[in-house]
This record gives C-alpha cells, sequence and structure tokens, in this order.
C-alpha cells in the first residue's frame, strides 16, 4: 500500500507537473473558457453558503439576543449585539474547562494509541516473535468487527476491568485505553515498517545496538510521517467521539466539550447555547487555518485507506 | 498482507529474518516488552469484549443479577420486536438518500475543483471546512436551522420566496432526509478531498490520447476521469454504505429517534435496548442486535479488504 | 390515615398505603436484599448518633443541581452544605450536578456514577427497589423523629412490597397547566381567567397561536418519555387509567388503549391539524419546553406545578410571564389530577457510614426545610439570598398540617409572585389527586411517546391502531419478570 500517495502531491507542482482533464487547447477556447470559469463561480459561491454561511450565522448568533434568533434568525442584531454572551460561556458555562477535558482525551488517547501502534509494529515487522503472523491476523480480524459490536461488552468492561476489578468509567482511562486498540493503527504501522530498509537495522545490530536502542534510536525517528499521519487520525477521531464518551464520562468533570455540548440544549437559554457552540468550534476551526495542508491530506489518506 | 503484496520484498525479508530471529532469541524477553501493550490493550478492550458479546447475547443480565442462559431468546426477542424491522428499513433509507444526495456531489465538486487554476486552497478549505466543525457542534446548529415554525432558520429563508414553512424535523417524511442533509453537510468535504488526490492520479497521457481522438471534455470526464477512479469510486461507496450503517450520533442528537420512530435506525435500537430504560438495560437484546448488525457489516468490510488489497497493489 | 384533601380513590392506591401502614407496625424484617447492609433491622441509628464523638470521616457526593444550574443556584447550595458540616463536622459533602432523565439514568446506574444520594421519580422507586439497585435504608429513616408524618399515598412511592422504606419522598406536584402571562395579555385574553375546561384551552390556544404568529397556542412534550408522561396527566384528567390491576388475581392489564387516552389524542390532533395551535416543535422534553416557554414560544402546556422553579435556575424566565392554573377536569367521577414527586435514595455503592451520612443529608437538606421551623426558615434564607424561589407551589409530603404550617413559617421569604400561581395554589387542595401508573411506569411513557409524536406529526395517524399496538407492547413488559 502507498503511504505516500496524498503527500507526493504537493500543490505547487500540480500546474506543471500535472495537467487535468481541460487541456491548454480547451483553455484557449472563448466559450470553454467563459463556462468553466463561471462553473467555477458558482462552485466558489456555493461553497462559500454552504461551507461558511453556517459557521458565519453561527458566530452571529453567539453574540445575538435569544428573542432575536428567535423571530429574526436570517435578520443581522436588529437589537443590536450582546457581547457579554461570550463572557458568560466561560463565566456559566464553564467551556474552558470541557474544552480541557477534550484536550486531555485527545492527548492520552494519541499517546495510547501510539504507543500501542509503534510498540505493536515493531515487533510484528521486526522483532517477528514466533505466532506473531497468528497475532497480526488476530488484529486484523478486529477491522472486521464494526465498533459498534463491541459498544456493550465494552462499556461492561470498562465498569469493571476483568481479572483486576478496577472500574475506569469517569475517569479518563476509559477513553484512552480502549482508543489504544485500534488495528487500523498496527495496521499501517507495521506496514510501514515492512518497508524500512533492513539493512539498517542489521548495522545497527553489528554496532551492538539492542532491540530498544533500535527501537527507540533508529525506528522511530524513521517512522515520523507515519507516526504524524496516525495523530492526525487520533486527535480527529477524539473531536468526533460521542456516544462512547458520553457513555462512560458521565460526571462534569471528566466529559469533553462532545458530551457537555447536547445537555445545555436543555439546561441553559438559546443565546447562550449558541454562543458556546460558536466557542467550542472556535478552537479546531483555529487548528484548521493553521494546518490546513496537514488536515487536508490527512484526510484525503483517510478516505484512501481507512474511512 | 504487504508481504504478498510485494514478493520480492518478502523474499528477502524471510532471508534477513532468520538472523533477526537469532538476534532476538537472546531477547525474548524484550520483545515480549515491546508486544506487552499490544496483548493488554487489545486483549482487555478488543478481543475480550468480541467474545463477550457472544456470550452476552445467549445471556440475561442486568448487572446485578447473575447472568443466566437464555439461548436464542434475545435473537428472538428482537426479531419479534416491531421496532427491529421499522430500525431496518429507516438504515437502508438512510443509506439510500445519503448515496443519492452524498455521493455524486463530492465528485461533481472535486472534478470541478480540480480543474480550477486560482484559489485552489479556497476551494478545498471552504469544502471541508464543515468536517472541522466538531460533529456535536453541526448536528446541533442544524437543530436551530431545523427548527419548524415560520421564524426557524431555513423556513424564513424558504419565507423569503413565498415558500415552506417546512416541517424540518417534525414531519415523519421529512425528518429522515433532514438528517441525510445534515450528515452530508458534515462529511462531503472529506469525500471531495479524497477525490481530489485520487483525480491527480489519473495519468495526464491519458487525456492526451483522449484528445487526439478529439474527446470533448464531458466525453473525457466519462471515458477517462471516471473509469480510472471507479477503483477509489466503489471503495467510498463501500466505505460510506458501512458507515451509514452504524449512525448514530445525527438521529440521536436531532430528532431522538422521532417522529414516531421516523428515524430509529439500527443503532438507535441497540442504543435504546442497552440504555433506554430507566431501570436497566435489556444488555442481552442489544448484544444480539450488535452481532446481527456486525455479520451484515462483515459481507461488506470483506468486500472493502478485497478492493484494498487489488487496488493498493495496483498503484 | 387518608389525608382529607387527597381523595386516593384508586382502589390499589388504598391497598397499598394500608400494606404500608401494617408493614409499619410489624417488626419483623423478613426479606432483606442481599445487596442492604449488614446490620440487623432493628440496629437503631439512634446508636449511632449516640456516638456521634467516635465518628468517622466521611464524604459523600450530593446530586442536587441541575446541569447549567446559574451560580446563584451553586451558591446557595453551597451555603446549606456548609450548614449541614457546620452540624454533622465529621461529614465531607461534594456536590455534584445531576438530573434524572430516563435515557442517561440506566448508564449512571449501571455505570455505578450516581451520587451517594440521588434523586428518582416516584415512577421509578418501585422498579429499582425490585431489582435491588437502592438501598434500603428502613432503621434509618425510621429514627427519624416525623416518619409518622408523612402522607402515606406519597410514602409508598420509596417503599417495597413489604413497607421498608428504600427512598424518601421529599417533593410532590400536581401537574398543572403553566401559561404565559405576557402572551395571554398580548393575545387579548385575561391572564387572571386562565382556561377551566379544555375546550376553553382549545379556543385560547387558537386565539394566542393566530394573534402572534411564531408562538404555540399550546404545546406538549413528546419525547424521553414525556410524551406518555403526558398524555397519561391528560387521561387522568379525563377519567382514564393506563393500569388495571384485577382485584382478585392481582393481574396487571395494561389499558393504555381505553377511551380518555383515545379521546386526549383526538385533542391534540385537532389542536395541531384542525387549529394548527401547536406551533412547530413536537420533540419536546422536559428541559426543551421549559426552555422555550421561558423564552415566550409557548402559550400554555401541561407539565408539573413546580416548574417555576428550574426556569428562573436554568432559562432565565421572567417572572411576570409566568402562570399556573390547575388543569381542567372532566366531570367523569374518575377523573383527578394526576401527581408525581421526587424521591432521594442512595447509591448501593456506599459504606455503612456513607449511608449513615446519606441520611443525615436527607434529613438535613430534603426533610428538614418541610417539617421544621427553623429548617424552613433557614431555607428560605438561603434560597432568597441568592436569589432563588422562595414559595413555589407544590403538595404535600407530610399531612396537609404541618404543610399549612410550614407555608406560615417561610411567608416572610416568599419572592415569587404567589398571586400569578393562585389559580393553581387556590383550587389543588380540593381536586383528586392520583399517583401514576405503578407498574413499569417509565417503559409505559416510553412506548406512548412515538404515538404521541406520530399524532403531533402525521396528519393521518390512526390513533387507535397506534394505542393497540402501544397496548399490547406495554403488557408484553408488565408480563415480562423483573430481573
Amino acid at each position: 500500500m502507498k503511504l505516500q500517495l496524498p503527500f507526493r502531491h504537493s500543490r505547487k507542482s500540480l500546474p506543471t507537473a500535472q495537467r487535468g482533464i481541460i487541456s491548454l487547447a480547451d483553455w484557449h477556447k472563448r466559450r470553454i473558457r467563459w463556462s468553466v470559469q463561471s462553473l467555477h463561480a458558482v462552485t466558489l459561491i456555493g461553497l462559500l453558503i454552504v461551507g461558511l454561511g453556517p459557521i458565519l450565522w453561527l458566530a452571529k448568533a453567539a453574540v445575538t439576543p435569544t428573542q432575536d434568533t428567535l423571530r429574526q434568525p436570517m435578520a443581522l442584531w436588529p437589537n443590536g449585539f450582546n457581547l457579554d454572551l461570550l463572557v458568560q460561556t466561560f463565566t456559566k458555562v464553564h467551556i474552558e474547562r470541557f474544552f480541557m477535558n477534550t484536550v486531555w482525551i485527545a492527548i492520552g488517547s494519541w499517546l495510547c494509541q501510539i504507543t500501542v501502534a509503534t510498540s505493536a509494529g515493531y515487533a510484528l515487522s521486526v522483532l517477528r516473535p514466533r505466532g506473531s503472523r497468528i497475532l497480526y491476523g488476530m488484529i486484523l480480524g478486529t477491522m472486521f468487527v464494526p465498533s459498534v459490536v463491541l459498544l456493550v461488552p465494552l462499556y461492561l468492561t470498562v465498569l469493571d476491568l476483568p481479572l483486576v476489578n478496577i472500574k475506569l468509567v469517569d475517569t479518563f482511562w476509559a477513553v484512552w485505553l480502549p482508543a489504544g486498540a485500534s488495528a487500523f493503527n498496527v495496521v499501517i504501522i507495521k506496514r510501514f515498517f515492512d518497508n524500512l530498509p533492513r539493512e539498517i537495522f542489521e548495522a545497527a545490530q553489528v554496532d551492538g545496538a539492542g532491540p530498544f536502542r533500535l527501537f527507540w534510536s533508529i525506528v522511530l525517528p524513521m517512522s515520523r510521517p507515519i507516526v504524524g499521519v496516525v495523530s492526525v487520525f487520533a486527535v480527529i477521531a477524539t473531536w468526533k467521539d460521542y456516544l462512547w464518551p458520553k457513555l462512560v464520562l458521565p460526571s462534569l468533570a471528566v466529559q469533553p466539550l462532545s458530551v457537555r455540548l447536547p445537555d445545555l440544549e436543555r439546561g441553559i437559554q438559546l443565546d447562550l447555547f449558541l454562543a458556546s457552540l460558536a466557542v467550542a468550534t472556535l478552537f479546531p476551526i483555529a487548528l484548521f487555518l493553521m494546518f490546513q495542508r496537514m488536515f487536508l491530506s490527512g484526510g484525503a489518506l483517510s478516505g484512501a485507506i481507512k474511512g | 498482507m504487504s508481504s504478498r503484496a510485494e514478493p520480492v520484498t518478502a523474499a528477502s525479508g524471510v532471508h534477513k529474518r532468520r538472523g533477526l530471529l537469532t538476534w532476538v532469541s537472546r531477547d525474548g524477553l524484550s520483545t515480549f516488552a515491546f508486544l506487552l501493550p499490544l496483548l493488554l490493550i487489545f486483549g482487555t478492550f478488543s478481543w475480550f469484549p468480541i467474545v463477550r458479546s457472544f456470550v452476552m447475547s445467549v445471556q440475561h443480565t442486568n448487572l446485578v443479577s447473575p447472568p443466566t442462559w437464555v439461548g436464542l431468546d434475545n435473537f428472538a426477542t428482537v426479531l419479534s420486536d416491531p421496532l427491529f424491522g421499522k430500525s431496518v428499513a429507516n438504515t437502508i433509507y438512510f443509506a439510500l438518500l445519503a448515496l443519492i444526495i452524498g455521493y455524486p456531489i463530492p465528485l461533481a465538486l472535486a472534478v470541478i475543483m480540480s480543474e480550477t487554476r486560482r484559489f485552489k486552497g479556497l476551494y478545498s478549505a471552504l469544502a471541508y471546512l464543515p468536517v472541522v466543525v466538531p460533529p456535536v457542534v453541526a448536528v446541533l446548529l442544524w437543530k436551530v436551522f431545523y427548527k419548524g415554525g415560520p421564524n426557524g432558520a431555513f423556513n424564513s429563508i424558504l419565507g423569503n420566496v413565498g415558500l415552506g414553512p417546512i416541517q424540518w424535523l417534525g414531519d415523519a417524511a421529512m425528518a429522515m432526509p433532514a438528517v441525510v442533509v445534515e450528515a452530508t453537510w458534515a462529511a462531503f468535504g472529506g469525500t471531495v478531498i479524497i477525490y481530489l488526490a485520487a483525480l491527480l492520479s489519473v495519468p495526464p497521457e491519458l487525456y492526451d490520447a483522449a484528445e487526439v481522438d478529439g474527446a470533448s471534455i464531458l466525453q473525457k470526464i466519462r471515458y477517462v476521469t471516471l473509469p480510472h477512479m471507479r477503483g477509489i469510486l466503489f471503495i467510498t461507496l463501500i466505505l460510506q454504505l458501512i458507515a451509514t450503517a452504524q449512525i448514530f450520533t445525527e438521529p440521536f442528537l436531532l430528532t431522538e429517534g422521532g417522529p414516531a420512530n421516523a428515524t430509529t435506525t439500527v443503532l438507535l435500537l441497540i442504543y435504546q435496548y442497552g440504555f433506554g430504560s430507566s431501570l436497566g438495560g435489556h444488555f442481552g437484546e442489544a448484544a444480539a442486535l450488535s452481532l446481527m448488525l456486525a455479520a451484515f457489516l462483515g459481507v461488506f468490510t470483506a468486500v472493502y479488504f478485497w478492493l484494498t488489497r487489488s487496488w493498493s497493489t495496483e498503484s | 390515615m387518608t389525608v382529607k384533601p387527597i381523595r386516593a380513590k384508586a382502589l390499589t392506591m388504598a391497598a397499598l398505603a394500608m400494606f404500608a401502614v401494617s408493614a409499619c407496625s410489624s417488626s419483623s424484617a423478613t426479606t432483606a436484599p442481599a445487596t442492604t447492609p449488614t446490620t440487623a433491622p432493628n440496629a437503631t441509628p439512634v446508636a449511632s448518633a449516640a456516638a456521634a464523638d467516635t465518628h468517622k470521616a466521611t464524604t459523600i457526593t450530593v446530586g442536587a443541581l441541575r446541569p447549567g444550574a446559574t451560580q446563584e443556584a451553586v451558591d446557595a447550595l453551597n451555603s446549606q452544605i456548609s450548614q449541614f458540616t457546620a452540624k454533622y463536622p465529621w461529614i465531607t459533602v461534594t456536590s455534584v450536578e445531576y438530573n434524572w432523565t430516563a435515557p442517561t439514568f440506566a448508564a449512571q446506574l449501571a455505570g455505578g456514577t450516581l451520587p451517594t444520594v440521588f434523586n428518582i421519580p416516584f415512577t421509578d422507586g418501585k422498579g429499582l427497589i425490585a431489582q435491588h439497585q437502592i438501598v434500603n435504608i428502613d432503621a434509618r429513616v425510621r429514627a427519624l423523629p416525623y416518619v409518622t408524618k408523612f402522607n402515606p399515598n406519597v410514602l409508598v412511592n420509596g417503599q417495597d412490597t413489604d413497607g421498608k422504606i428504600f427512598a424518601v419522598p421529599y417533593s410532590a406536584y400536581g401537574n398543572a397547566l403553566t401559561y404565559n402571562r405576557t402572551l395571554f395579555t398580548q393575545a387579548g385574553l385575561d391572564p387572571d381567567k386562565p382556561p377551566t375546561t379544555w375546550d376553553e384551552v382549545k379556543a385560547d390556544a387558537k386565539i394566542i397561536a393566530t394573534k402572534i404568529p411564531g408562538v404555540a397556542g399550546f404545546a406538549t412534550m413528546a419525547t424521553q418519555n414525556t410524551g406518555g408522561w403526558q398524555i397519561t396527566d391528560m387521561t387522568y384528567a379525563l377519567g382514564g387509567r393506563m393500569e388495571a390491576v384485577d382485584a382478585k388475581t392481582g393481574k396487571v392489564s395494561a389499558t393504555v388503549n381505553n377511551a380518555q387516552t383515545k379521546a386526549a389524542l383526538a385533542y391534540l390532533h385537532g389542536l395541531r391539524w384542525d387549529d394548527n395551535s401547536m406551533g412547530a416543535t413536537f420533540d419536546y422534553n422536559w428541559g426543551t419546553i421549559n426552555a422555550d416557554f421561558a423564552a415566550g414560544q409557548i402559550g400554555m402546556f401541561t407539565g408539573g406545578s413546580d416548574l417555576y422553579t428550574a426556569m428562573v435556575q436554568n432559562n432565565a424566565l421572567k417572572p411576570a410571564d409566568y402562570g399556573v392554573t390547575i388543569i381542567p377536569l372532566a366531570t367523569d367521577p374518575n377523573a383527578g389530577v394526576l401527581g408525581g414527586g421526587n424521591l432521594a435514595a442512595v447509591s448501593v455503592l456506599t459504606t455503612e457510614d456513607q449511608r449513615d451520612a446519606a441520611v443525615d443529608w436527607i434529613d438535613f437538606y430534603y426533610i428538614e426545610r418541610l417539617i421544621t421551623q427553623d429548617g424552613a426558615v433557614a431555607d428560605a434564607q438561603a434560597l432568597k439570598a441568592n436569589n432563588q424561589p422562595v414559595g413555589v407551589p407544590s403538595l404535600p409530603v407530610f399531612d396537609k398540617a404541618t404543610y399549612d404550617q410550614s407555608q406560615l413559617w417561610i411567608k416572610d421569604y416568599i419572592n415569587v409572585p404567589t398571586a400569578q400561581m393562585a389559580p393553581f395554589t387556590s383550587k389543588i387542595f380540593s381536586e383528586p389527586l392520583f399517583v401514576e401508573p405503578l407498574y413499569n411506569t417509565q417503559d409505559l411513557y416510553a412506548t406512548l411517546d412515538p404515538v404521541v409524536q406520530a399524532v403531533l406529526t402525521d396528519k393521518n395517524a390512526d390513533i387507535n391502531a397506534l394505542l393497540d399496538a402501544a397496548n399490547v407492547k406495554v403488557q408484553k413488559i408488565i408480563d415480562t419478570p423483573a430481573s
């Protein structure tokens, strides 16, 4: 599997290295150029309305009093705006707490996924102990089981961890640890390791590097790109997750934003609710604008091999 | 998998593995140390729950009294539940609508966007923006848009052109399309990006050759672009089917399965069995229904694996 | 035994209440569930009170705040917690947000994430007791001086079939018609003369919906079991019942397809489809209908008589908008007000010390304010100091005399618009009051939710067929033995 597929095509190289459906000759025909350009303009306007519109509306509603949003949802501040709502999302809703919980959940899940995937990938690809093929098969097998099947048994498992009888519910561990059991991560990291040149390992071995040294100083540094990909997936998945944290993190002290926001709908008035939604959206959008390329290539990759 | 896909590497791998093996044999403990996270995490949170779901599906358990063996009763209960058929029909309906609404749009967008000369980044950023909005926020926001009265956001736009008001979520016939439109909005950007990447892999020579034959732009799309993207199109199709069969957040937060169960999907029903009654769950029925869904999805997953395998060796 | 204003007509009720009384007098406890404390039933907490000096430090969590409560509500609770810990210095109290909703409670219950002390509606008391999911606190509660003064019809909700107390009732309400006085005025209606019959409700709803575009004249809840709850409410007001118990065999039959429920649904259908006076939201739950009412989107709706507190604490209700009146009752002799209320219960995942502390908290926080002058005054003071509502209409948990007395104690602190609540408070004590269906109540409500939704969202909904199907389903649930 060619993992680097979307990374290799940088934006700048496009016009020269790549040509599209429309040829230069086509482009010189006025009728075609005109219709293609107007199609592009329509698309751009459409994308602006559909992609940006709802978000702008949310930004507007975040500073609009309830009654205005209810009576004239499309009007721009018919009775002035209320910036205090944004302050209230902190003073009354304490959105920063839930945001921090989300961040903690993301960091922990990421760490757990990376630890499991790299150590397992290393063991299965480089160390290859006896039975590693069976083990790998068992990991691949879990990919055939949709996550929904595990909802109830996994829930019962975190209620009462087998053998040790520890209850993970209401602790971040209840999200962190199950996140680590991602067959997808193990598979792509193992495949990446499979393609690393064995000569380097042998050279290291000749130099007297033990398996830990080899892992830490050679394999990990070489696998930075794939670790980056897995990291992006891990963080995105944490943002998206709703059902599982809802089940296992019922206490306010540990709830991420995704669990808290729906509860707010019935707990506070509409203007403050929409302000909270807006503030909750700010951070991922800021991240996206900062790391646009990474998001877009990661998104492409996720579709190419995961979905 | 990859070793079979790339026989040359695999052969050399076997050759070198022996050397590594002897090297490791001195160090079995450290190998085990590297396997430990895998064994612990997968054992506890993947393999064990999978086995447990089979066990639970033939048990009656409420977490308080000891579980009792009930054979296939849970399956029978689920199959005789009028909501079972309804939820399956709803899920299929959802999947179909999602295909009709959500499948062609990203493809058309990607084809158009791939031909832009300016603001390429702007197009993709705009298309991807909804994907960045946390799904829960997106759903809750759309719930506000869908407010049913003449003063709902969508209805007030429709009202300006003399239409509506429409009961978006308050009408059994409208609710599912409304859910699908929201879900499509939230996801189409991701698919567009995938198609954009795939479009880049169409060899330019093919277009050159088509032009020599005098093909128009639409003909090039029809005879070059689309055939070349067949693989990825089929894969996204399968992935979309797998994803739609497990749809939860959207109907759960938008409609709670209503009105009158019009949007109760299979996953929502699983949730209702497990967590819907205030007096404790029917975990056995939930497990039974989950397994039935898994068996069904397993077919799709197998197709997906088979496809990605041949596709990845091709490219 | 039966308190005068509450005419308990239902046979089952009287039987159960008598059962409870007879159980009180018998001293032998025979069926202690496996999960109850291992102390002997007659080990009285008096002994533990005597040993107050030797109390071990104990921490309990209490779920006394709804999610999204205002800072004032938090402050009010905190001041009560410090009063409590001053009295019981060895107990540390941690407050957590908690709100009973049918779909979330199961996960919290299974997950063991409930607070030490939490509240449940009357409807879940018997089910949780039968499944051993709340603790037997009989001996502890019976040691409290006022235990004999509980209204038996209220106490029964927290008792097992032997009369053992597992949960303590602390609030009771009657379902009422809540209406927006400001909207009434805007529509040209007299807010001091709220409707007294269902026909008047219909007429007023139509006037409001017609005169004030975008506002629902009458709205009703429909999701998270509240649809079933409120259609039951209307059914009782028309004289119908959702369950029947065979006097001889004790067999419980579902009767949700009774004539009155059909009439109630047909009534809603008329408001929705003939008059178009129900607005545009048909998926309200308890929280969202409060929010929309407080936002001035709803003219009238039926719900608990005590909603004022929640709407002030969570939804920024303008007090002037609020009006509440008695639910219109049909002339049918069985017609009555559907009551309801809350029980304080103790989690099974607790130590003996925590259970002692939990009952101390229940005594202090939930009960003292109802029964002692000091408690009532201190509670009212704390609430008033933090701008929390004092004097919201409720129904007696103890006898009526105690209730009247407590209302006198807090007279000076009342900060709610009592005149706007008078249409309710002046009549409720002379109306027949009934408890909710006793068997699988929440499941019954859950089954009726989609029926209510269908009537509100599908003009061609076949009410008879829907109710017949629902009846079959409820009967099946009733017949399934509790696990």
